[in-house]
């Protein structure tokens, strides 16, 4: 077995001031997702020849329905048929609950920006930037129930199991920075959203590419097992590294007469790179440093504006990190057992429950587009604000809307995007769209379009199939390409 | 396929390049024609090759029509003959070619065809269409896919020295390789001791083996690992694995299901025994209808239910279309698991359209649909027999309860149970628990249900008698919802008033039995769900009136005490939640609890006068909308009273002891096991092919059947009037019918691909083209067919690839250079390959090795979290740090929506999917959660504990740890190195850090 030659290195100095020095660019490669072991062997698509316009994404998901007509998408005549039938034939059936009468919006619609873009009162400060925002008004989903929903949104399939886009885009480009992961998820404080982590899953893909998700909540570690737990917070610092010096110098040695197997290195690396973790990952997530202004722009100490604030302002440090891909929750799970609903999901009571959700999302949003922007940010950084369907523009119980798959507003700015546009219309009424009627395959598309990735070559054997974000459908919107 | 070439292919820039060249190749030759009469293959099929055969030639075929044969052009396709020689007008190529219409025309996309190559066409017709008939032609017409190495039939006979290794041997030889040397006896009996149990072997039995000289101590080791009943644990993982069992429901509200762990059991079980694998198939696909009689058999059904089902899309949604869209996901789920699984079958690639690859059409995958939809998931019962026999127990004890009740009743006095009335009953017992009444349609209902909120206010709703029945309820006048704006008409000019106001909405429904998402059923330390008690659950907003007078009729009561206990049942979280609750006996108020919190209950105790007439119980949300207002009454109950003279009470007493024993019994009974599994009807909807997968776009009704591909059985199975479990039946016959050519291929692949770490087919689910071709397809026909020599005995197959000596190798190889640069996949084997054990594995690594596995086998799953009920459930995972959490990882309690972390993060796999080959990643969040993980780090510490215990201190500590971990002494450099970090951290971080090194994580 081993002898002394074996160990080279049997010194007491710490590895990690050597990090990254020593292991060469394979073993790195390999943690950046390049070895991976499987059903699919390596992978064969990487990034394709379209020119990069975003290098990262940061997407907002407003899990439960945010309602466009309330919103985004100006419905005068709605408004004028107030009080009137909707559904005069009696044929339509909801998610919940029969059609109503018609409702035009809880908020008035305002004309903003050089664009002259019809802006509901509810989002005040989204509405100074609409000459940087390319609306998607037709968009339509597959499922009018959330957990489906959810999916189709995250990973282009109704049904769980599939990877979610930051998944594919990780999978496709790999991460900028090998100090933290490639996708990063920013929860909701209050709770995951309908369908739980399988909105960030790897899916069939291998688990390196699914979403890191970052602890949100100030008074805990920023990432779970960053460091060893309260009860054996007796370990110092100095424990730390005599114990792993003692472990890559076993994993090295065992590493010896095994030179076929490269995932010895990669093992090895790891290791390091969790090191850098542990530096990396609390300076991204310390705010203390960033100045009162910044704070005050992002409402950090508001009780109900500070939170998504405090995401949205944790997602522009990350992608000055180098981060690929964030996904950042404006809403939890799904459950009418609370006062205010703690989602979008808004059956019963609109105005108090998007009167709340709009205020947070309005302000967090807003000022990480402002912040991005005064940064030199936003023009490489893709910007999506997503929610898994719309609602109906008819009243659900007086004071409620009902699900609608029919009809919804998604946008997307920075990073390559055409501002001061809208792509897509729905009828008068804002029931179903009907110019360009849009599935996520075709917003996923374009994403990738910005990113360099053609959405047709990046794809994965699974079970039978190539399957691919976008499975047999998506086109790229060249309209809201810049 | 190359990098490069995947990214050329989606190049839009690469497609005209070839456009163009092609164009000015078939140009020339239309010119050069001109004069001259036209030559098919010089003039005609350049055209047809480059602009036509994509999609009309052997990989796809639009509109059932090819160009790249005679055979096929002549015959024409969909839309008829395309071809009429010397007719140009008849012949609708030319047609589609020059049509106006861009939806008709074709080519559809691309370079059009340009008017000289039309006119050489037109030309080439009107001179008689020759197409002389050349051998490319005949070969095209010959489909190759009948021929696919998976199904050819697996040959009869064999040459007499086939083995294992006389193939792989020839292999290598052939290719200049040869194998490595033996592997050490420490290396072997760790690698079979984790391929066959999942964990590590002792030190002491690895040192007997290292001892043991008998030139059969290694056949002896193999015999005596594939008895342990460990085995069937280790090898119902990669089943379960392919059944994507799980748990809970998966989707959006993922709710339990505590029954599911007695399929997992089922297959543990069968493994061990050694079950043929052909009737391990039948049983898990038609065990039910087979053998009904046997438990084993029926439970074993719980395969075809493993997967996730949607709750909201099955029975919450009021859409027809979004229900119809569940089920077709649902049926879908449930034929790609059984053809995955057994046949290595993509079948789900022919759900919107005919298979891409594989002779599979999606007429042949929905007649497979068609074997199914009889199906729904759910409980059933475990064991048919007992659970009639304990049936009828029951049902007699309750009908003999019910008549002392009345009994009880006729001399005034017992009771008569109100959530009993709720549930559909006459208060003394018939009811159903479980049962609600839905406040807006007055209907029975079981499904628990959510907010509502859009129906009229304080207007009585009547309640209908029993489930699916139209008859007004005898008992119960009506619900409704209040909101304390205007009084409650009860009829006869009396109304209900004086309510407090509330927000109009209300949550689930009047309940016998506690609410949806309920978190508690006790009060003062009675738990009311037990036997022997009762709950009637009221969220607010809502009121019911009970009908005293008819309650009276019908049991000959006269006087009465209204008593009950009122509780919360909101959870922790609720504490601020109020709710209020009020008792009304006509129109006269006589109890009334405001703002009642989640810490308070009251008892009730009202006399109620002969001559009320009905009697009002109203939730409602103290005034802070409906919350968590999960208000219940435990043991509501209308007693009767009567004066009772010596004699009666005497009498009274009897009766009541007589109640007493009964309801005794009832409680002694045993409970009826369930499993989760499937709910059959015996003649299922009719199936349609679905056009596009569309459930909403239906075409032509077929029949259950299997596929025609594999060659072999009848494939039509009947009719639509061939009952469900005939249907099932005939599946499972066909399946594992010695003729088929797949199904035994696919399972000896499964058991090498453990062994080797990779199947002798890399793509163990997917045995169609678009599959990998096997690296030793002989030896694989050979295993397939030992399978059926052996009596389809998996564990025989085990001991022929254990016993060979391509298994045995070193992993290292032989140090030949050439053999990593030759095959450095290793497909040849060359050398054993080394693996990284699974989460499970690793997981189970570590409680052994820290001494504190629980070795209990068998029963409900461990759950290492918090639940809490909710609309959407949720689940918060704990730290196992107790025994009962430190069983081995096959039976955690899995939960789809919130995977483990932990396991997740060692590439446990999410169960929404079927994983017949696990990824394999290396991470840096793995290697936190491995060093820091509290799971881990106690661990470390019950192993330096276990090594302080055992009297082991200084460094025979650290050699202790090397041997537990490694089965090995550390030499004498790893000595002094863990010795220098013991010395200065401690023993622990010695323990901690083996179990974080490569040697632990990996088998050679």
């Amino acid at each position: 077995m081993s002898t002394d030659a074996l160990f080279p290195e049997w010194d007491r100095r710490g590895f990690l001031s050597k990090a990254g020095g020593g292991l060469g660019g394979v073993a790195l490669a390999a943690l950046l997702g390049s070895e991976v072991r499987g059903a699919s062997g390596l992978m064969d698509a990487k990034a394709g020849q379209i020119r990069p316009r975003a290098r990262a994404v940061i997407q907002i998901f407003c899990p439960g329905g945010l309602s466009h007509v309330d919103t985004w998408d100006y419905k005068p005549e709605l408004t004028r048929r107030q009080g009137k039938p909707f559904d005069s034939d009696g044929k339509v059936q909801f998610f919940a609950s029969k059609p109503g009468n018609c409702q035009g919006s809880y908020w008035p619609f305002r004309q903003h920006g050089q664009c002259g873009r019809w802006i509901s009162d509810l989002f005040p400060g989204l509405a100074r930037h609409v000459d940087e925002i390319a609306f998607l008004n037709s968009m339509q989903s597959k499922s009018a129930l959330h957990g489906p929903a959810m999916f189709m949104a995250n990973s282009g399939f109704t049904l769980p199991g599939f990877p979610s886009m930051g998944a594919w885009v990780t999978y496709g480009l790999g991460c900028e920075t090998k100090n933290l992961p490639a996708f990063v998820v920013l929860p909701d404080p209050r709770g995951l959203p309908p369908g739980g982590v399988i909105n960030w899953g790897a899916g069939f893909l291998p688990a390196v590419h699914q979403g890191t998700v970052l602890e949100t909540d100030a008074a805990r570690p920023p990432i779970s097992d960053l460091f060893p737990p309260e009860a054996f917070s007796q370990m110092t610092k100095e424990h730390e590294q005599d114990s792993w010096e003692f472990l890559q110098n076993m994993n090295r040695e065992y590493r010896a007469g095994r030179s076929a197997n490269s995932e010895l290195d990669a093992r090895i690396a790891a290791y390091e790179m969790a090191a850098r973790l542990q530096l990396s990952a609390p300076e991204a997530t310390d705010l203390s440093l960033e100045t009162d202004l910044t704070k005050r722009l992002y409402a950090l100490e508001d009780a109900d504006r500070g939170p998504f604030g405090r995401q949205c302002l944790l997602a522009r440090r990350l992608v000055e990190r180098g981060v690929r891909f964030i996904q950042i929750y404006c809403g939890a799970e799904n459950t009418g057992a609370k006062k205010i609903r703690p989602n979008w999901d808004s059956h019963e009571d609109l105005v108090r429950d998007h009167g709340y959700w709009g205020n947070v999302l309005d302000s967090g949003a807003a000022a990480l587009l402002a912040d991005l922007k005064s940064r030199g940010l936003l023009e490489e950084t893709l910007v999506i604000c997503t929610t898994e369907f719309g609602r109906q523009p008819a009243s659900q119980g007086g004071k409620g809307r009902d699900h609608n798959a029919s009809a919804f507003t998604a946008w997307m700015a920075g990073g390559g995007v055409r501002g001061g546009i809208a792509y897509g219309q729905t009828d008068e009424l804002g029931y179903a769209a009907v110019e360009h009627p849009t599935y996520y395959y075709d917003l996923h598309a374009t994403a990738l379009h910005l990113l360099g990735l053609d959405h047709e070559a990046l794809h994965f054997y699974h079970n039978g199939i190539q399957r691919r974000l976008t499975d047999v459908h998506g086109k790229l919107i060249r309209q809201i390409v810049s | 396929m190359s990098a490069l070439l995947a990214l050329l292919k989606g190049s839009p820039r690469f497609f005209s390049f070839l456009a163009v060249t092609v164009l000015a190749g078939a140009g020339a030759g239309a010119e050069r024609s001109v004069a001259a009469p036209v030559d098919f293959e010089r003039d005609v099929r350049p055209i047809f090759e480059k602009h036509c055969i994509e999609c009309h030639g052997s990989k796809k075929q639009k509109g059932d029509l090819r160009l790249d044969a005679k055979g096929f052009a002549f015959r024409g396709g969909k839309d008829g003959v395309i071809l009429i020689a010397h007719s140009p007008e008849r012949s609708s190529i030319l047609e589609k070619i020059e049509s106006a219409d861009e939806d008709i025309k074709m080519p559809p996309k691309g370079d059009r065809l340009s008017s000289i190559q039309v006119a050489t066409l037109r030309r080439w017709i009107e001179e008689g269409a020759v197409w002389n008939e050349t051998e490319a032609d005949r070969a095209a017409i010959v489909d190759k896919r009948a021929a696919h190495w998976s199904v050819t039939p697996v040959a009869k006979t064999f040459p007499h020295e086939a083995s294992i290794d006389h193939y792989v041997g020839n292999e290598l030889r052939r290719n200049g390789l040869d194998y490595a040397p033996e592997a050490d006896r420490r290396t072997l009996i760790r690698r079979l001791s984790f391929d066959l149990l999942g964990l590590p072997p002792t030190l002491e039995r690895t040192r007997a083996f290292e001892r043991d000289s008998g030139p059969d101590a290694y056949e002896r080791l193999v015999d005596e690992l594939l008895a342990s009943p460990h085995y069937g644990e280790r090898w119902a993982r990669h089943w379960l694995d392919i059944a994507h069992y799980a748990d809970t429901h998966g989707f959006e509200r993922d709710q339990l299901r505590p029954n599911a762990w007695r399929y997992r059991d089922y297959v543990i079980r069968s493994l061990n025994a050694d079950k043929r694998y052909d009737l391990f198939l039948k049983e898990q696909i038609a065990g039910d209808v087979l053998f009904p009689e046997n438990a084993e058999a029926v439970v074993a059904t719980g395969f075809l239910a493993a997967g996730p089902w949607d709750y909201v899309g099955q029975i919450e949604t009021k859409s027809d279309v979004l229900r119809r869209a569940a089920r077709a996901a649902d049926l879908d789920d449930m034929v790609t698991q059984v053809l995955t699984s057994t046949m290595g079958l993509t079948i789900n690639c022919a759900r919107c359209h005919d298979h891409k690859l594989d002779p599979i059409s999606q007429e042949e995958y929905y007649k497979l649909w068609s074997v199914f939809s009889g199906l729904k998931r759910g409980d059933r019962d475990a064991d048919p027999v007992n659970a009639r026999k304990i049936g009828a127990q029951r049902a007699a004890l309750e009908l003999e309860l019910r008549s002392k009740r009345k009994d009880l009743l006729a001399l005034g006095s017992g009771f008569l149970d109100l959530a009993d009335v709720v549930g559909g009953g006459d208060g003394t017992g018939d009811g159903k628990t479980g049962f609600g009444i839905h406040l807006r349609t007055g209907k029975r209902v079981s499904e628990k249900l959510g907010v509502q909120s859009d129906f009229p206010l304080n207007q009585l709703q009547k309640v209908i008698g029993k489930e699916g029945q139209d008859s007004d309820s005898e008992f119960v006048k009506a619900v409704f919802v209040p909101d304390g704006t205007s009084p409650v008409l009860l009829g006869a000019g009396k109304a209900i008033s004086g309510l407090p106001k509330t927000n109009g909405q209300t949550w689930d429904a009047i309940r016998k039995g506690p609410l949806n998402a309920q978190r508690t059923t006790t009060v003062n330390l009675v738990d009311y769900s037990k036997e022997g008690h009762s709950i009637l659950g009221m969220h607010a907003n809502g009121g019911i009136v009970f009908d005293l007078a008819a309650l009276r009729k019908r049991h000959g009561l006269r006087g009465m005490r209204l008593t009950a206990v009122v509780g919360f049942g909101a959870g922790k979280e609720a504490a601020d939640t109020k709710g209020d609750f009020s008792v009304f006996v006509d129109d006269t108020p006589r109890f009334q609890a405001l703002r009642m919190l989640k810490k308070d209950h009251f008892v009730l105790n009202l006399t109620i006068e002969e001559s009320a007439n009905t009697l009002t119980l109203i939730a409602t949300d103290g005034g802070d909308g409906i919350g968590s207002d999960l208000l219940f009454l435990g043991d509501a109950r209308l007693v009767g009273e009567t004066e009772q003279s010596p004699e009666l009470k005497t009498r009274l007493e009897a009766v009541r002891s007589e109640v007493s024993k009964i309801e005794s019994r009832l409680k002694g009974l045993p409970e009826v096991a369930k499993v989760y599994a499937v709910t059959t009807e015996d003649l299922p909807a009719v199936v349609r092919v679905q056009k596009r997968g569309n459930p909403e776009d239906l075409l032509g009704e077929v029949a259950p059947g299997a596929l025609r591909w594999p060659g072999h059985g009848a494939t039509d199975f009947g009719d639509n009037s061939m009952p469900e479990g005939r249907r099932r039946a005939a599946l499972a016959d066909w399946i594992v019918d010695p003729a088929n050519p797949l199904t035994r291929r696919v399972i000896v692949n499964r058991l090498w691909q453990h062994h080797f770490g990779r199947g002798i087919v890399g793509t163990p689910s997917d045995f169609g083209l678009g599959g990998e071709e096997p690296s030793h397809p002989e030896l694989l026909a050979w295993l397939a067919d030992q399978l059926l020599q052996q009596e389809w005995s998996l564990k025989k197959v085990h001991r022929l690839i254990l016993m060979s000596r391509a298994y045995r190798q070193d992993s290292r190889g032989s140090g030949g250079a050439g053999d990593a640069e030759s095959d450095s996949q290793n497909r040849l084997l060359w050398r054993q390959n080394p693996r990284r054990l699974d989460a499970e594995s690793l997981r189970d690594a570590v409680l052994q090795v820290s001494g504190r596995l629980n070795p209990e086998a068998f029963g409900p799953g461990y759950r290492d979290f918090k639940y809490f009920e909710a609309y959407a459930p949720v689940y918060e995972y704990v730290t196992p740090d107790k025994s009962e959490l430190w069983r081995r990882s096959i039976y955690r309690f899995v939960v789809r929506t919130t995977p483990h972390r932990f396991m997740g993060t060692l590439d446990c796999p999410d169960p929404a999917n079927l994983t017949p080959v696990r990824n394999q990643t290396t991470t840096a969040l793995q290697a936190l959660s491995l060093s820091n993980n509290e799971f881990m780090l106690q661990q470390a510490k019950g192993l330096a504990e276990r090594i302080e215990h055992e009297g082991c201190r200084g460094e025979s500590a650290v050699e202790r740890a090397f041997e537990i971990c490694f089965q090995r002494t550390p030499s004498e450099t790893e000595k002094r190195a863990a010795a220098g970090l013991q010395s200065r951290q401690g023993l622990f971080a010695v323990c901690r850090m083996l179990l974080n090194t490569n040697e632990f994580l990996y088998v050679d």
